[in-house]
């Protein structure tokens, strides 16, 4: 729809009028054979009735309509006219082609959105700000939350139920490999070999570590610490057949006879000085797996690998 | 009513008003109430006409959808024309139907209103009992006319 006649500055001349709606043009596009100019909105909605010129009736369609010469459109372009907003307190008086600019600044819009003041902070449009309650809305908010907590803790619940049935069937799953490597050779071999391919991809995904302070090796360490451990080399991914057994090794009591006491240990420095150690992400702990140390000798290596904390000194 | 119905009968409204045009062949339109949905025309039978000296009061109703949709227009004042019904005012009139154009005003609604009732066109009628007069008994239709014209729309008698 055209732009109200009334709110031009100035005379306007009769051909920038739309003969459909009776404001000045906007947008206009003209029709083909007449060359009768129209709003653009207006003549799409005619065209839904009818297939004709509303003035005189000549056969026109959609696909027909033009855009309207440029003289045309910089004779629209230099009608001034007042902002939309003026019953606002906006005294703008601009031209054609600068109206939408001004508008999107247009201090005096009634629905530009403003942040409320009086402490909630919600973002609503200026003239909602009289009838704006920040309690209400702010229970309205919470209400939509807590509908949105519930939905999602049924999410969860049929989550957690899925989980439990396919556990389940991991569990049944792993008897049935158990069972199947423990009759059929070949496939041992293939499970052994799918393991050991885990166990170095793991490894390989590690950062290399080196110890700078043997000395601050924490042989013993506690049931939390060893915890701890144990979280660290699940995040990072370790194969779930090593976990347990690897993180029972970072403890002296399960670790091979050339390291399993103080003086063995000082006795062997040498050797384990050139173990080829991996990082636990964020921890102050190496891993030392025997993929990657093959010429290490049995008595300073165990399966599947060693776990060594430290109180400092790793790089 | 939508905006562009509104701000189209405002105007129009204005421009009958205004027109000398329209007060020379004494044509009017009245407001009823103050909603722009609804108006009153007046038109003055046409000179050398059976309905000359007669005032037809016309019932102008504007749909939502105008101007792309035709005002509904009726005759309140009883008359005897080929083309109005003398029962119900229901006209039959192209452009008050599938020949309306979005630019098309309430002017040009009277003024064809009046063309009208100045040359009936017998052979698209609404009221068949005044059409078949009108073609086979031309003289005592314009009578029946006239008479009509006299006691409904407050015209002279015509001898
Ligand atoms: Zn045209
Ligand atoms: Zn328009
Ligand atoms: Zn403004
Ligand atoms: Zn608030």
């Amino acid at each position: 729809m055209g732009f109200d006649l009334v709110r031009f500055v100035g005379e306007v001349d009769e051909e920038l009028l739309c003969p459909i709606c009776t404001g000045v043009l906007q947008d206009p596009v003209q029709a083909p054979a007449c060359e009768h100019a129209f709003c653009k909105g207006c003549i799409l909605e005619w065209l839904l009735r009818q297939s004709t010129c509303p003035v005189d009736r000549l056969s026109v369609n959609v696909l027909q309509l033009r855009p309207v010469p440029r003289i045309l459109k910089n004779l629209l372009n230099r009608l001034y006219i007042v902002c939309e907003n003026s019953n606002y307190g906006c005294q703008s008086v601009v031209k054609l082609d600068t109206l939408d600019s001004h508008l999107s600044e247009c201090e005096y819009n009634p629905k530009r959105p403003f942040p409320c003041e009086q402490g909630c902070g919600l973002i609503i449009p200026k003239d909602e700000h009289k009838d704006h309650n920040c309690v209400k809305e702010l229970r309205e908010l919470v209400q939509k939350q807590q509908q949105k907590i519930n939905e999602m803790h049924q999410d969860m619940a049929t989550y957690r139920y899925e989980m439990t049935g396919i556990k389940d069937e991991m569990r049944v799953l792993k008897g049935y490999v158990r069972a199947l490597r423990v009759c059929n050779p070949s496939v041992r071999a293939v499970a052994d070999e799918l393991e050991r391919d885990e166990i170095e991809r793991w490894s390989s995904s590690l950062p290399q570590a080196r110890v700078t302070r043997w000395g601050g090796m924490i042989s013993t360490p506690d049931e939390y610490l060893q915890n701890n451990i144990k979280q660290a080399l699940i995040e990072s991914g370790c194969p779930a057949h090593i976990l347990d057994d690897l993180v029972k090794n970072c403890h002296e009591r399960n670790w091979p006879s050339g390291l399993s006491s103080l003086e063995t240990r000082q006795h062997n420095r040498r050797h384990y000085d050139r173990y080829n150690c991996k990082r636990i992400p964020g921890k102050q702990a190496v891993i030392v797996l025997p993929c990657d140390n093959i010429m290490v000798s049995d008595d300073m290596m165990s399966e599947p690998g060693l776990i060594m904390i430290f109180a400092h000194g790793i790089e | 009513m939508n905006n562009i119905a509104t701000q189209r009968i405002k105007r129009e409204f204005k421009e009958v008003i205004k027109s000398e045009e329209l007060a020379k062949c004494s044509i009017k339109v009245d407001l009823v109430g103050d909603s722009y949905t609804e108006l009153k025309g007046e038109i003055a039978g046409p000179p050398d006409t059976p309905y000359e000296g007669g005032i037809f009061l016309l019932e102008i109703k504007v749909p939502e959808t105008y101007p792309f949709n035709p005002p509904k227009v009726r005759f309140m004042t009883k008359i005897w024309h080929p083309n109005i019904s003398s029962v119900t005012g229901a006209i039959c009139l192209d452009i008050l139907k599938d020949q309306w154009a979005a630019a098309m005003t309430l002017r040009t609604v009277l003024l064809s209103l009046q063309a009208l009732m100045a040359a009936a066109e017998p052979d698209d009628p609404q009221d068949a009992v005044v059409a078949k007069q009108y073609k086979e008994y031309p003289e005592i239709f314009a009578k029946t006319a006239s008479h009509w014209t006299n006691v409904y729309a407050g015209g002279i008698i015509c001898s």
